[in-house]
């Protein structure tokens, strides 16, 4: 391999030896300095998007307009959920990935090092051109984050340039997830089968090719909105007798598959995190990467399922109920597998293990609304209210970014070389876990009492769950603050962290000092 | 009020808990029983709901009975794999020095709990296969009710008898618009709820929807029917219902898809009476004041209403001296209101006084003092339309302007509405044309 050839190049090289702070942070080829980055920047679009949500909350306290009108209302909503989408959630896991993959693979590096520096580099400035549309006239886009047309075509230029920073997250994402494809096909360490990968590197391979295939669909629906704004072409612009449905169509051909690039890295989290406590391993390890495959591949054919109301024939409607009933049965598969990987096992509950079973937890509730929404004739009545509002901030809060707060503590010591403070992270995860369901449980009530989504007032009698649910999402926003405190307590001090950090963790990354050092597997390690 | 009582049980306890350990959290601790006071008197008066609003058509009991079949098997299943869950998470720790099994896969379980899942799944798409072909099969209607949605306010027209007209939202502005504490106005009862026309269907028939929109995408809801189809430009979306006999009252319901501004602002408000009341209110043209309707004793005679202010909505409906330009579009034929307005001769205070009360369409978009939204919504107050050339302004508000939000209004306004509103507006907001449009200038504008 060439890559083995270049590091015997560099055997001058000390270990540890870093650039100076400019060429470090700004010019890295290095896979876990360039996986800081976006660990740092997810985490600052989590508590700018969180930011927006408090907004919404906050004139959500009582009927009436108090503290903003519906069109910045709307620009809210919008926003807050581009930014969690395209800015928290997917940088996060990027992040998650590059630190760890290489690691976990025994690769020295990701495949592609300067392509992983550009594809981390184009996110800030598609977000600076996402947020700085608050400050053009009219606002940020407000037509929703699923951009539907015939809205989005009214929009003001903030909708353009919300097009060209999807395209440049699109980028940014295909062109990381090519890497994540090259290392895990190419890299892997000697002995190390397919079949012998570490669960995550197994989810996010699949993740990375969900994201080629749905990405360029994505860049495609806003391109064509694109010009049916200011070339005259009418793909969905139905005064020049373009078709509406067809946005929605292409948009969630997108956007189901997103939905499980969101989750499945998850998913992978916690399949380390479980048997690490559990002190036992994995059960169903080839079932679990079947499950994953085919929940991948359920995801292409179930997307209309967001759409039931917009007059499908009834074969359409049955079809995609069908076909969204059955993921339940994959999934299924991977709650039972990590629970029986908890059974018998010798347990013990530090704070990646309690996000763990949180997330296993919480993220099975939100499935299981997920199952009810599958049911075409209910969820003419669950569509757009906020029983659906509860449902995804289920699966993708206490699903995807609680998988990550679990991750982060898990390998923290092992980033950092220090141990956090476990009395903290324990009231973080509480504090998290009570307030995310003081939040969103009583949307359930709501949306099922028929509040409708995306709306910036509301009648009275929804005023009571509607100020519960503020108030938990103020404790959700200000407990993270703790979050920020134990990471950076951590990077600065701390008790020193072994190689192994817990009680004889699986995989590579446990077999190399903490902190890791800046340069790991110069020599590949043999996989038995 | 559970929900209050849970909340107290588990947030107190947690605050107090968490400040007796940690000193800093003792701010937080203080924080929180200012939420919780306040949250308390807020919920003076609460009419909460936890599930579906009652159901009072076939369809809307069977979605309801599936919902309720689903959301318990779904209960069972997650008692049963937490169950196990928490047991184990009690049983098999290692303060107990419980010594870990290495066990790692099992064919025989796996297989079962992949195929039992599936079977569950079987047993509930058997019903929901059955109500979804009941719900879709709009045929042997006995009436039909073409909806259109528009930013913001829907259009009713019944195909068989011709009556048409427009539905807005009736809660006054005063109510809505809290950020001035002095001027507001505590929300009614039926806040948001409430429109100035409503729709009237005969109980016991089925009635089938036709339903479209005019600018974006719209969606039509009764969370009591059982229906909500999405209202889109350039289809047609069809939707039914047959409302029980005996279920005769007011229904609410609310737009339920995103379409700018003012999504919030569009409820729907439909009107259940008995097959004969409907009849005489189809004889008299769809006449409030000269139907049976308007007798506020076949409303409580009826005494089947859910809500109990039904009678002071339909007092409103009764009263009502017709007080938005769309009441006279639903009820006055528009050739009868053309032949009086050539015959009026129109003074420039009526025009003004008409065209302000026709201008509240406008303000929806252009905002109470016609400034608009920048980028988004342009200003009327100085804007070269509204103080240029008469005939531009004619044709931008008769036929719209491509491409933008602003919607053609011909169909919408009588040639009246129009010259008043513009008269109104190019006298308005700063603007000091001194123009008078007259109702003749319009009707010489119309195709």
């Amino acid at each position: 391999m060439s890559h083995a050839a270049t590091a015997h190049d560099h055997d001058h090289d000390h270990h540890d030896h870093k650039p100076p702070f400019f060429q470090r942070w700004f010019m890295s080829t290095n896979h876990k300095d360039i996986g800081t980055l976006y660990l740092i920047f997810s985490l600052a679009m989590l508590f700018i998007g969180g930011a927006m949500a408090l907004v919404i909350r906050a004139e959500l306290w009582q009927p009436g307009l108090q503290f903003v009108d519906p069109h910045f209302f709307n620009q809210m909503t919008t926003v807050h959920a581009l930014v969690m989408v395209f800015g928290a959630v997917m940088p996060g896991f990027v992040g998650f990935a590059n630190w760890m993959i290489p690691l976990m693979v025994g690769a020295p590096d990701m495949a592609l090092p300067r392509m992983n520096n550009w594809s981390f580099w184009i996110l800030p400035f598609a977000f600076t051109i996402l947020l700085s549309s608050f400050f053009v006239p009219g606002g940020a886009p407000a037509s929703g984050w699923t951009l539907y047309a015939p809205l989005t075509i009214q929009g003001g230029m903030s909708v353009d340039m919300g097009i060209v920073a999807i395209h440049m997250m699109g980028i940014s994402s295909i062109m990381g997830a090519i890497n994540v494809i090259v290392t895990v096909l190419n890299m892997r360490a000697p002995g190390m089968t397919l079949m012998k990968m570490p669960m995550f590197v197994w989810t996010w391979l699949i993740t990375a090719f969900l994201l080629i295939a749905v990405m360029p669909v994505f860049a495609g629906a806003v391109t064509m909105l694109l010009t049916d704004r200011h070339f005259g072409t009418a793909f969905f612009n139905p005064a020049g007798g373009g078709d509406p449905v067809l946005y929605q169509h292409i948009f969630w051909f997108f956007g189901h598959p997103e939905v499980y690039i969101m989750i499945l890295p998850a998913f992978g989290i916690i399949s380390h995190i479980i048997p690490t406590f559990a002190r036992k391993p994995l059960f169903g390890y080839s079932s679990m990467v079947f499950a994953t495959a085919a929940i991948a591949f359920l995801s292409f054919i179930v997307w209309a399922h967001h759409m039931f109301t917009v007059g499908m024939p009834l074969q359409g409607e049955l079809f995609f109920m069908y076909a969204t009933m059955l993921i339940s049965v994959p999934t299924g598969v991977k709650v039972f597998n990590w629970v029986t990987t908890m059974w018998r096992g010798s347990m013990t509950f530090e704070t990646p293990m309690l996000y763990a079973i949180g997330v296993v937890f919480l993220f099975t509730l939100g499935g299981l609304s997920g199952l009810m929404l599958a049911i075409t004739p209910a969820d003419f009545q669950y569509h757009d209210t906020y029983f659906v509002v509860a449902h995804f901030h289920y699966v993708l809060f206490s699903g995807a970014v609680m998988a990550m707060m679990g991750g982060a503590f898990f390998w923290l010591p092992k980033w950092t070389g220090h141990m956090y403070n476990e009395t903290l992270g324990k009231i973080h995860f509480w504090l998290t876990a009570i307030f995310f369901n003081i939040t969103f449980f009583p949307q359930h009530f709501l949306g099922l009492a028929g509040m409708p989504r995306r709306y910036a007032d509301y009648p009275v009698q929804f005023t009571e769950f509607n100020q519960i649910s503020s108030f938990g999402a103020f404790g959700l926003g200000l407990s993270q603050i703790l979050f920020v405190y134990i990471i950076v307590a951590t990077v600065r001090g701390g008790k020193k962290a072994t190689a192994e950090v817990w009680e004889k963790p699986e995989g590579l990354e446990w077999t190399v000092p903490s902190p890791a050092p800046f340069h790991t597997f110069d020599e590949p390690p043999v996989v038995k | 009020m559970i929900f209050l009582r849970i909340k107290i049980l588990i947030g107190v306890p947690l605050i107090m808990v968490l400040s007796r350990h940690i000193k800093s959290f003792a701010k937080i601790s203080a924080f929180g029983s200012f939420l919780a006071a306040a949250l308390f008197s807020g919920l003076a008066q609460a009419e909460y709901r936890l599930n579906f609003q009652d159901p009072v058509t076939e369809v809307a009991r069977d979605i309801f009975g599936l919902h309720m079949l689903i959301f318990w098997i779904c209960v069972v299943i997650f008692v049963l794999v937490f169950g196990v869950m928490f047991y184990s998470i009690f049983a098999h720790r290692k303060s107990k020095n419980y010594e870990p099994s290495q066990f790692s896969h099992s064919t025989s379980v796996e297989i079962v709990w992949t195929i039992v899942p599936f079977l569950i799944l079987v047993v509930m798409a058997v019903p929901a296969t059955q109500v979804l072909i009941k719900m879709e099969d709009t045929t042997k209607s006995d009436l039909t009710i073409k909806i259109t949605g528009y930013q913001w306010k829907w259009g009713y027209e019944y195909l068989d008898s011709g009556i048409n007209f427009y539905s807005t939202l009736s809660t006054p502005r005063e109510q809505i618009d809290q950020f001035d504490k002095e001027n507001a106005v505590e929300p009614g009862e039926n806040y948001l709820l409430e429109t100035d026309n409503v729709l009237v269907v005969p109980s016991g028939k089925k009635v089938r929807a036709l339903i479209t929109a005019n600018d974006v995408i719209h969606a039509w809801w009764i969370p009591a029917f059982g229906t909500k189809k999405d209202a889109i430009p350039g289809y047609i979306n069809e939707l039914w219902f047959n409302v029980d006999v005996g279920k005769e009252g007011i229904y609410r319901g609310q737009c339920a898809e995103l379409c700018g501004k003012d999504h919030a602002y569009m409820p729907i408000v439909v009107k259940v009476v008995t097959s004969a009341e409907f009849d005489s209110w189809v004889a008299a043209g769809g006449n409030f004041d000269t139907s049976p309707l308007a007798s506020e004793e076949t409303i409580q005679g009826a005494g089947k209403d859910v809500n109990p202010t039904t009678a002071a909505l339909t007092q409103e409906i009764v009263a009502e001296p017709i007080s938005s330009s769309s009441v006279i579009d639903a009820l006055v034929p528009v050739a009868n209101a053309a032949d009086e307005a050539s015959a009026k001769t129109w003074t420039e205070d009526e025009l003004m006084a008409k065209g302000e009360k026709v201008s509240a369409m406008c303000s929806a978009c252009h905002g109470a003092t016609g400034k608009g939204i920048p980028g988004v919504f342009p200003a009327i107050a100085g804007s070269a339309v509204a103080t240029g050339p008469i005939d531009d302004h004619i044709n931008i508000v008769l036929y719209g302007k491509p491409g933008t939000a602003m919607a053609a209004f011909a169909a919408q306004l009588s040639d009246e509405d129009v010259a008043a509103v513009l008269t109104y507006q190019r006298n308005s907001f700063g603007n000091d044309t001194g123009d008078i449009v007259l109702p003749a200038d319009v009707k010489a504008k119309r195709n």
